[in-house]
């Protein structure tokens, strides 16, 4: 599971609805995969990422040198981007957890796929 | 190519115009009945859309034959727009040829029909194979007299009487009572600790007593059910519940007769005529392994030459026509049973499996069981070899994927083996599946893919550029259930963002092409099951009014009638799900369709129940359940969402797709 897969997850144990943004990432093993860099493909992502949720994330993962944020003209700044770059798509939790912020129900994390599946009780009805 | 018309000759327009039409029905009976026709004369002739199939019976066609020659034989293919006829010389059969092409004939539902004629060498049609009625049935014609048969039509009453136990519901395809016992609908079985007082009218007491004295029935009912169909009405197969009645279910007709359809697991299917005051009595194998119903249209055909005489509906196909149905009320006497069934069924009786054979969902949590059992872990278990079947993506969805903007967020709502999630690299794309193994195989392909079901996708609300869903609402048990998996896929879309979605189609012949799932099967020829598939076929695209509509398996949905069941309503409760024989035409909404697992080095494989006798694979057969579409239906449960739009509605083969775009 990439960050930028992690940015898009959401609880949906019932009664959370968006409380359940972001889930809480616990890794006991992960892998940087070399993806190729694109860098009008990661400019394009910037607008659409939860920087909060991210950051978080990668704080767990202790990921050093992450840019807090946008910066001004990223779209042309090379540095940033292929930061950028390496933490939302080359950093693979391979086993690990999700936890819901609001319920504490957690999800596990096998093979690098996360398992999001509820029992009866737990869904919406 | 036509003999007939000299090359120095020049056509009119509306000659032309003919001309064109006379060929593509050559063609097109070639290419679909494999009929091949010969440009010289012969003494036969195929007269395209002259046929029981489009609504044009014998005694309407064969005056006009006759006015032209002597006819040996007018050949009428149940189901089918066309017919042969022999004449006695060539002569004849030319003078026919020339005089009746192009011209007019009015069918028994009223519609104009343009007859086509064309040569051929033979009348080439395979026989229908001689069927014998299902075991421990038999049908006993006139049983009663006319006067009897008026005197019990007038004992019923069907004012409502709510007060009265016995009072009559109207249930969607025909009006009930009951007297004895009642019986109940959600459970297909009788309350037998409540009888209802009165019991058994004293005009059919005595009935009853005679025909137990003169040996047509061997035990005396205590329950009577009523049923009264209107043409056009009728009822779902069904076997009747085992725990609750005995052995002998014997059925008077009252009123008009009718076809009534019994169909074996194996799928061979046994059309009977039930004659006017005829008694039916159903024992044994056809009281408890054989399902019987009535299909719901206004016209059946018969057998030209027994009249209406009782028998099976096969055979010599030179006799069929088309039968009117009138109101029909049936009396249905059974015994209750007071002990649980211990018949030699087991597979279909409630008393003795555990486990009820699948039936129609009537609540949500059924028709989660249902989807469980029949849907994951049916996926679970074929996972590899599923996969290793679906590696070509289809060209529709490659395109709408390539002509998203880069960068763009996908996600894919029951990726599967994760086919699409490669498909363009501009785009970032998720994919979720409800199968584990399946997940494992997109993950072994280093695309990201989590596991979780579609009606509650853990996916932040309005975070995904675009959505695709291909080939997954149709496996959701209600209409319910599938709305939801439409509101979550529009609920993950930002505004402006587009969803395409696939189901597959109840029509899987479309515009007169057949789809691929239809083509690819490799045994069609002759097999003439007589299809209960009502609709009209015309062999050419002539304007031809929308008059079928109530009597078809599916009938046009408005936006918010969408949500009723449809040909399987519920009145007939735990109405038991068919099982589909792969690669052919649907006969209902709602169904199974077998997976016949290959090259699966499990463990166990649990077979299921109604795995198709007789199958000639060694392999186990794992049934899947499907909800098909009708045309409409997709698109009108999308116009109840209040936050899409449909940018584009198509029938890519076999499927209805849409794609949506949020507000």
């Amino acid at each position: 599971m990439k960050l930028l897969t992690h940015n898009l997850l959401s609880s949906h144990v019932r009664g959370v609805g968006p409380r359940g943004f972001p889930l809480r990432l616990q890794a006991t093993e992960v892998r940087v995969i070399p993806v190729e860099f694109n860098p009008d493909f990661v400019a394009r992502m910037i607008p659409k990422v939860e920087w909060a949720a991210l950051l978080e994330a990668a704080d767990h993962l202790r990921l050093a040198e992450v840019p807090k944020g946008p910066i001004q003209g990223y779209e042309q700044d090379e540095t940033f981007l292929r930061k950028m770059h390496h933490v939302l798509l080359e950093v693979e939790v391979v086993e690990g957890t999700l936890q819901c912020p609001e319920s504490g129900r957690v999800f596990p994390i096998t093979r690098g796929i996360p398992n999001m599946l509820l029992n009866e009780e737990e869904t919406e009805t | 190519m036509d003999s007939n018309h000299q090359s120095n000759v020049k056509l009119s327009k509306t000659e032309k115009k003919f001309l064109r039409k006379q060929i593509k029905a050559r063609h097109t009976l070639l290419r679909h009945e494999g009929i091949e026709t010969v440009s010289y004369a012969t003494q036969i002739l195929v007269v395209a859309n002259g046929g029981l199939g489009n609504g044009v019976s014998r005694n309407k066609l064969l005056p006009e034959l006759e006015k032209l020659g002597q006819v040996d034989a007018l050949l009428m293919p149940p189901n089918k727009p066309y017919s042969f006829v022999t004449y006695k010389t060539t002569e004849e059969s030319k003078k026919a040829y020339a005089t009746l092409n192009g011209q007019n004939i009015v069918n028994d539902l009223g519609q104009k029909i343009i007859l086509y004629l064309n040569f051929v060498e033979k009348a080439q049609w395979k026989e229908l194979g001689l069927q014998a009625l299902p075991p421990g049935l038999k049908v006993v014609e006139e049983i009663i007299s006319s006067e009897d048969e008026k005197l019990l039509l007038e004992s019923v009453s069907w004012t409502e009487d709510t007060d009265n136990p016995n009072f009559q519901k109207s249930l969607k395809h025909r009006r009930v009572k009951h007297f004895g016992y009642e019986f109940h609908y959600e459970n297909n079985n009788v309350h037998k600790d409540k009888p209802l007082p009165g019991g058994l009218p004293d005009i059919c007491d005595s009935m009853l007593e005679k025909w137990l004295k003169e040996g047509f029935i061997r035990h005396k009912p205590d329950q009577l059910t009523v049923n009264q169909y209107e043409p056009g009405q009728g009822i779902p197969a069904h076997i009747d519940t085992h725990s609750a009645f005995e052995d002998e279910i014997i059925s008077l007709s009252l009123g008009s007769e009718i076809i009534m359809d019994f169909k074996h697991p194996d799928g061979v299917t046994v059309p009977v005529m039930l004659p006017l005051r005829s008694l039916l009595v159903m024992t044994g194998e056809s009281r408890y392994l054989w399902t019987h119903g009535i299909t719901p249209r206004k016209f059946d055909t018969v057998q030209a030459s027994k009249g209406h005489k009782s028998g099976i509906i096969t055979g010599d196909v030179g006799d069929l026509t088309l039968s009117k149905r009138g109101i029909r009320t049936s009396f249905t006497f059974r015994k209750v049973r007071q002990t649980p069934c211990d018949c030699s069924y087991p597979l279909v009786c409630d008393s003795q499996m555990k486990e009820p054979p699948p039936s129609f969902p009537e609540s949500d949590k059924e028709a989660s069981q249902l989807e469980q059992k029949y849907v994951h872990q049916v996926y679970e278990e074929i996972a590899g070899h599923f996969s290793s079947t679906r590696h070509t993506p289809w060209p529709h969805i490659v395109e709408f994927l390539k002509a998203l903007p880069s960068g763009s967020l996908v996600a894919d709502v029951g990726c599967g083996n994760g086919k699409y999630l490669g498909i363009n690299k501009e785009l970032y794309m998720i994919g979720c599946d409800r199968s584990q193994n399946l997940v494992d195989i997109c993950r072994e392909k280093q695309y990201q893919a989590f596991v979780c079901d579609a009606l509650s996708v853990p996916v932040r609300s309005g975070s995904c550029d675009a959505c695709i869903s291909i080939a997954v609402i149709h496996h959701f048990a209600t209409a319910e259930r599938r709305m939801a998996a439409l509101q979550e896929i529009a609920r993950l879309l930002r505004s402006g963002g587009k969803a395409l979605i696939y189901v597959w189609a109840m029509e899987q012949e479309y515009q007169k092409k057949k789809s691929k799932y239809l083509r690819e099967n490799k045994s069609n020829q002759g097999r003439q099951e007589i299809s209960s598939d009502p609709s009209a076929q015309e062999l050419f695209v002539e304007p031809v009014p929308d008059t079928g509509h109530q009597d078809s398996a599916c009938s046009i949905p408005s936006i918010n009638d969408f949500q009723k069941g449809r040909y399987h309503s519920r009145e007939v409760a735990n109405s038991m799900l068919p099982i589909h024989t792969n690669r052919t035409s649907f006969h209902s909404q709602d169904l199974l369709v077998p997976w016949h697992l290959k090259g699966n080095a499990s463990k166990e494989k649990p077979t299921e129940p109604f795995g198709p006798a007789g199958t000639h694979d060694t392999g186990p057969v794992l049934h899947r359940y499907y909800h098909v579409f009708c045309e409409g239906e997709l698109e009108a449960a999308c116009q109840t969402l209040n936050n899409v739009s449909i940018l584009q509605s198509y029938y890519d083969q076999g499927n209805w797709c849409v794609i949506l775009q949020k507000a």
